[in-house]
């Protein structure tokens, strides 16, 4: 079943009164089906961000639509998702436990106990417990994201998206980041997340939709998209005192040089499958526009 | 209701927490002591001259809110982008203008009514009554404040914070000078300048109906509760209709 279902969107600006419509989103279609992590890609100008705004509302589409949970976007639809913007600016007056309690009261009642509870198990989640009380002005940058990641968290949502979430974090801040993605996604959570980091895409997501000039190149396993550019196997083995590696196109290649590499006496350390990363085949889609 | 409630209380928060509103208040315990101050120059007129400078100082700290603030309450929103997680949970975008007007209404009655008291004691000390007419001529500047948070706030989804600032000030000014321009139109020999009062008139609120000062500078003003409160309904009328269209503007706007 499909969490969210974008048909067709198309949306276009005008800088000013005078100019040209700039087309930025040409009919881009695909969907996000449950219990999945879906990662966003494009380049910089594909049109991520401004199919998130249309997805969620914020900006209107000239045409196209977009179904959350088998339904147009209503407030019914809204209780049941999260959304992080990209580099969030949130109200720095309130302190984190603060925020936190005014996205929760926004979405639906609770009752204080239980949002007490629910508040503290995410600030520990996010490792903010120790800053709770403090304004969220005098948060880094990192805290800010985790902080957004709690908002877009705090009332159990099925699906979540993410605007560029690790952009601008630090390695431990990815990584805490990522961490929270994938705990997240084992509870049960769709979620949906656009990021210019390969290595944390290909390592998160299980799908992925690649956005190129506003129109939709690929949608579909992340596997399947990496096993498009082929597969090689790669034999590490020694011989003369030297380790040293050689690659095999198939199968029946990887018997032949074994044959060869065991009939001159060489030592097979171990064979591996090499295939291209995210990133190669991203660099040849996306950008030079070739497929993989 | 419970969204453009919790709304509210945030702009609320918010506004009380900022340095702008301990400025203007600041100004307005220094309006007040220097009433005091020049009361003391004069021998029979004391009470009366502490009473218009604290009156006045209340009123400028409420319109300066209002605008002032009221110019940057959605335009902020926009700019910083807070308006992304908000507008994606489950609020209109009515209940979000309205939630942060009635925030930035809930303060400027708060500030009203913290100077009220302060001038109270001031005209307790002097032998002044605080009563029904103290009180009535509060109402008139909180309803002159909820016109011009209005106006500005409808101004502020056609432009930029500078431009709503002078356009509400402008709105301000010919709404307390539209008398004087209905005096002069009447002298006109011409029809042009019958023409623009009319149209004036007709288009911008006459602040000068919520002006009831001299309910507490003259004993004698006669305290007229029927054409009090109907002066009040026409203010919370400019202020729903400003919302209004206000909201209008707004639905039609990409925030992202």
């Amino acid at each position: 079943m499909s969490l969210l279902q974008v048909r067709d969107l198309k949306k276009s600006y005008k800088r000013d009164l005078f100019a040209r419509k700039n087309d930025v989103l040409k009919g881009v279609s695909f969907s996000v089906p449950a219990g999945s992590i879906t990662g966003f890609l494009g380049g910089n100008g594909a049109g991520k961000t401004t199919t998130m705004r249309c997805m969620l509302g914020l900006d209107y589409p000239d045409s196209g639509t977009a179904e959350f949970f088998g339904a147009p976007l209503s407030s019914d639809s809204k209780r049941r998702l999260g959304f992080l913007p990209e580099r969030p600016y949130f109200y720095e007056h309130l302190s984190g436990v603060e925020f936190l309690k005014f996205y929760a009261h926004l979405t639906s009642s609770w009752k204080a106990p239980v949002l007490n509870d629910r508040i503290a198990q995410l600030l520990k989640r996010v490792d903010l417990t120790h800053a709770k009380d403090r304004p969220l002005r005098s948060y880094s940058k990192g805290m800010l994201q985790k902080i957004g990641v709690a908002q877009a968290l705090i009332h159990d949502p099925e699906l979540i998206i993410l605007d560029e979430p690790m952009s601008g974090l630090d390695p431990d801040g990815r990584l805490a980041l990522s961490e929270i993605i994938l705990e997240t996604a084992k509870k049960g959570t769709a979620i949906f997340f656009s990021s210019h980091l390969l290595h944390d895409m290909e390592r998160l997501c299980q799908r992925l939709v690649v956005l190129k000039d506003g129109i939709c190149i690929y949608e579909g396993e992340t596997d399947a998209l990496l096993d498009k550019s082929g597969v090689e196997l790669e034999i590490y083995y020694f011989e003369q005192n030297e380790r040293r590696s050689l690659r095999a196109q198939n199968q029946e290649d990887l018997q032949v040089q074994l044959k060869q590499l065991l009939g001159r006496g060489a030592a097979i350390i171990e064979i591996r499958r090499a295939r291209a990363t995210l990133e190669e085949i991203f660099v040849k889609m996306a950008l030079r526009g070739r497929n993989p | 209701m419970r969204p453009v409630w919790v709304l509210a209380i945030n702009t609320y928060r918010e506004v009380i927490r900022d340095r702008i509103l301990y400025a203007l208040v600041l100004f307005a315990f220094l309006l007040i002591g220097l009433s005091l101050a020049l009361g003391q120059l004069s021998f029979a007129e004391q009470a009366r001259i502490s009473a218009n400078f604290g009156m006045s100082a209340i009123h400028l700290c409420a319109v300066a809110l209002a605008v002032f603030v009221g110019s940057n309450l959605v335009y902020k929103e926009i700019e910083k982008k807070t308006i992304m997680t908000i507008l994606v949970r489950p609020i209109s975008r009515l209940q979000f203008v309205f939630g942060k007007a009635l925030g930035l209404t809930m303060v400027i009655i708060t500030m009203i009514f913290g100077l009220a008291c302060i001038l109270g004691l001031v005209f307790y000390g002097l032998g002044q009554e605080v009563g029904a007419r103290f009180a009535v001529v509060l109402l008139g500047l909180l309803g002159e404040a909820l016109v011009l948070l209005g106006v500005t706030i409808l101004f502020s989804m056609i432009t930029k914070p500078l431009l709503v600032v002078c356009f509400s000030i402008g709105v301000f000014l010919i709404g307390h000078w539209q008398g004087s321009l209905e005096y002069f139109a009447a002298k006109d020999q011409g029809g042009t300048l019958k023409a623009v009062s009319w149209l004036v008139s007709h288009l911008l609120p006459n602040l000068e109906r919520l002006n009831w000062k001299d309910l507490v500078l003259y004993a004698d003003q006669p305290l007229d509760f029927a054409s009090k409160a109907a002066a009040l309904g026409n203010a919370a009328a400019w202020f729903a209709i400003c919302i209004w269209i206000s909201t209008l503007l707004f639905m039609r706007k990409d925030v992202g």
